[in-house]
């Protein structure tokens, strides 16, 4: 049992899957010497050497086209990208050829690449570092994008990530990777993947949300609660492949589905979960679904980004307005 | 540990040579403590500590190059590392938590739901004023359509707009279902043989009398109760409420003191509360202050009641219609005017002994002449 933050926790289940398969290996800018520039791989050089913790050029093209090579030959490389905003270089070696190694060569092949990157803003970092746009890998098929908001479930989910056969993007939310402190037991234990976490249990508005927005919406939860409305609580998790049952059985319940993300609203992950809703829960809905979102507008600098995130408030009057309904 | 970086020293100067350290890997500083002398492009500066501590490591050796914002020296302890290096991370609070999450829908969520309808359908309710709740989907799956809601709002229709209540009636509702829901009722009946009464006599100002006679004999029944804190007030003066059936509803004036004032007065007191009724025009405070009610409803039809006490009085006496009947009279059948009387008290502020005591005294004063 050790008390850590969601980082810490990333790291430790890096050290967990570094330690009993021998095949899983570390890649990026300053992952190895450095420990990463959010410490996320500190220690792991020291104790399992160079061949398995590799510092790379500054070419994310090279990390993540390596990483499929890896991949391919039977390691499982976890690729780093020092933030979001770094990751487009590696686009179409992550597109064109992890995503769809299986499918091209009919199964014969299949890589099981874990690539990371920090995403999100909220931390006053300087431009190309606060983007979330998650959305862009959600829609490639053949990749698995996978988004932990708890050091419990960052722990749990990229031990899955790491086993499973097929590439995974693992977005961590940087904003609070040291923001919570939970007790994570590093027993090697995975938490599935492909599933939604239903975080509170509530009748009257589903509130649905991923990554750093999650402690917004369990804190509008809260304030919503000493007001008398009851809200379900859902972490998606895995946005890529949905768990739509999840989403379906609440919204059926509560008929009512508030969706909260960072990214901008035009064409965000919120839009393929509104629509869900709209195909399958059409009979149970009482209310419009409202999307609670960042601005279609490029990420402000960090004077401003404050007025760009959603906010608590924000979420509450969203359910406001669904719950007058 | 806690690295101690190069500060800038002051002129803006990019480096720093180290010329000669003035303290070892574990010796203890204090602030402002001496730890090196650095060369830079313009004099040979020392170099205070800013804190309190031991040292764990050096960086560099005398004739070392080191730029400003690189460590200079490493303090024992725990590391000031920001964990970034762009912008600043928020830092945990020191309480720790245990994450709390069900994986999938919770539970509670696999209930559907009852009443499935389409949103044009339920818009459809809405402006028919149609309850989704009253109706029974004849779609699949129990599924509410357009036509179940015009079916019932025709329904709706045919009866005419359900009549909201006002005033009195509306009082007298919201009153009525407080106290039943209060109360703990019991009554008692029980007849009245009232054939002595001189003829002509004062119905209603017998019936105050006997109330009010009975109340001294049994002052348990004329007692204000307050059945939230478990308490009573027993009360000497008796102010009898007068319930008085109008069109608009039911009123109860109260008569003040029945058992200090003069028949005649009584009398008048009564006309001028019922004067006020029938004109609308008794105040609120005219009604307000009983500690037992009478309901002569007698003077309509209808024998036994069990009339509603309403809190905090603790009994309610009803008078039904008076008639002839054939009952023993001195040891003979004959026939004779009787008056039925009924007595529903709080059982939980007054026994049946008490009530049957109560019920008692009010037969022997209107069984006189």
């Amino acid at each position: 049992m050790s008390d850590v933050t969601l980082v810490e926790a990333v790291n430790m289940a890096l050290a967990w899957e570094m330690a009993s398969d021998e095949n899983v290996v570390v890649l990026g800018e300053d992952v190895a010497t450095n420990g990463g520039v959010f410490r996320a791989t500190v220690g792991l050089k020291d104790r399992f050497g160079y061949k398995r913790v590799m510092d790379t050029p500054l070419a994310e093209n090279l990390i993540a086209g390596t990483a499929v090579g890896m991949a391919v030959q039977g390691l499982k490389p976890v690729a780093e990208f020092q933030f979001m905003g770094f990751i487009y270089a590696g686009m179409d070696q992550i597109i064109c050829h992890a995503a769809r190694m299986r499918n091209r060569t009919r199964g014969r092949l299949h890589c099981p690449v874990v690539y990371r990157a920090p995403f999100g803003g909220g931390i006053h970092a300087p431009e190309h570092h606060s983007e979330s746009t998650e959305a862009l890998f959600a829609h490639i098929p053949g990749l698995r994008v996978v988004i932990p908001s708890s050091p419990q479930r960052a722990y749990g989910l990229l031990l899955a990530a790491i086993r499973d056969p097929d590439p995974v993007v693992f977005l961590e939310p940087k904003r609070i990777y040291r923001a919570v402190t939970q007790t994570v037991e590093d027993n090697g234990e995975a938490l599935p993947l492909d599933t939604c976490f239903t975080l509170r249990e509530g009748d009257d508005v589903t509130l649905i949300s991923w990554g750093a927005s999650i402690m917004e919406t369990l804190e509008a939860a809260s304030s919503l609660a000493e007001q008398g409305v009851s809200a379900e609580v859902i972490d998606v998790a895995t946005i890529s492949p949905l768990d739509r049952e999840t989403l379906l059985c609440s919204v059926a319940k509560t008929g009512r589905a508030v969706i909260i993300h960072e990214a901008c609203r035009n064409g965000g992950f919120g839009a393929e979960i509104a629509a869900s809703l709209a195909e399958a829960a059409f009979l149970d809905l009482q209310a419009p679904i409202v999307r609670v979102t960042g601005y279609d507008t490029v990420m402000p600098y960090y004077r401003n980004e404050q007025a760009y995130l959603p906010k608590v408030a924000d979420i509450i009057h969203a359910v406001e307005q669904v719950i007058a309904l | 540990m806690k690295h101690f970086k190069l500060p800038d020293l002051g002129e803006g100067l990019p480096e720093a040579e180290i010329v000669e350290w003035h303290v070892k890997v574990g010796d203890s500083v204090d602030v402002d403590q001496v730890l090196v002398s650095v060369e830079t492009a313009k004099a040979i500066v020392e170099v205070p500590s800013p804190q309190a501590g031991v040292v764990a490591k050096l960086f560099g050796e005398p004739g070392d190059i080191i730029h400003t914002g690189e460590p200079l020296l490493g303090f024992e302890g725990e590391g000031d590392d920001s964990g970034t290096v762009v912008g600043e991370l928020k830092r945990a609070e020191t309480e720790t938590r245990q994450d709390q999450f069900i994986i999938g829908a919770a539970p509670s969520s696999r209930q559907a739901r009852h009443q499935r309808a389409t949103p044009g359908v339920r818009a459809l309710a809405e402006r028919l004023g149609v309850s989704l709740e009253a109706i029974k989907g004849s779609g699949p799956g129990g599924l509410i359509t357009n036509e179940d809601v015009h079916r019932q709002a025709s329904h709706q229709k045919a009866l005419g707009d359900a009549e909201a209540l006002h005033g009195p009636r509306r009082t007298m509702a919201k009153n009525m279902s407080l106290s039943h829901a209060q109360v703990v009722p019991v009554s008692i009946f029980e007849d009245v043989d009232v054939g002595d009464w001189k003829s002509g006599a004062d119905v209603t100002m017998r019936l105050v009398q006997a109330v009010a006679q009975a109340c001294e004999a049994v002052p348990v029944l004329n007692a204000w109760f307050d059945g939230d804190n478990l308490s009573r007030r027993l009360l000497d003066e008796v102010h009898v409420g007068i319930a008085v059936d109008t069109p608009e509803g039911l009123f109860v004036p109260v008569l003040r003191d029945v058992n200090h004032r003069s028949l005649p007065d009584l009398r008048q007191g009564l006309e001028n509360l019922r004067e006020a009724v029938a004109s609308r025009k008794i105040p609120p405070q005219e009604m307000q202050g009983a500690t037992i009610t009478l309901s002569n409803f007698g003077t309509m039809a209808g024998q036994y009641a069990n009339p509603i006490v309403t809190p905090p009085q603790v009994a309610i006496v009803g008078a039904g219609r008076m008639r002839e009947k054939v009952v023993p009279h001195k040891g003979q059948p004959a026939v004779r005017r009787v008056l039925p009387l009924s007595l529903t008290f709080d059982h939980r502020a007054a026994t049946g002994g008490e009530a049957a005591r109560f019920m008692g005294a009010m037969l022997e004063a209107l069984g006189q002449p």
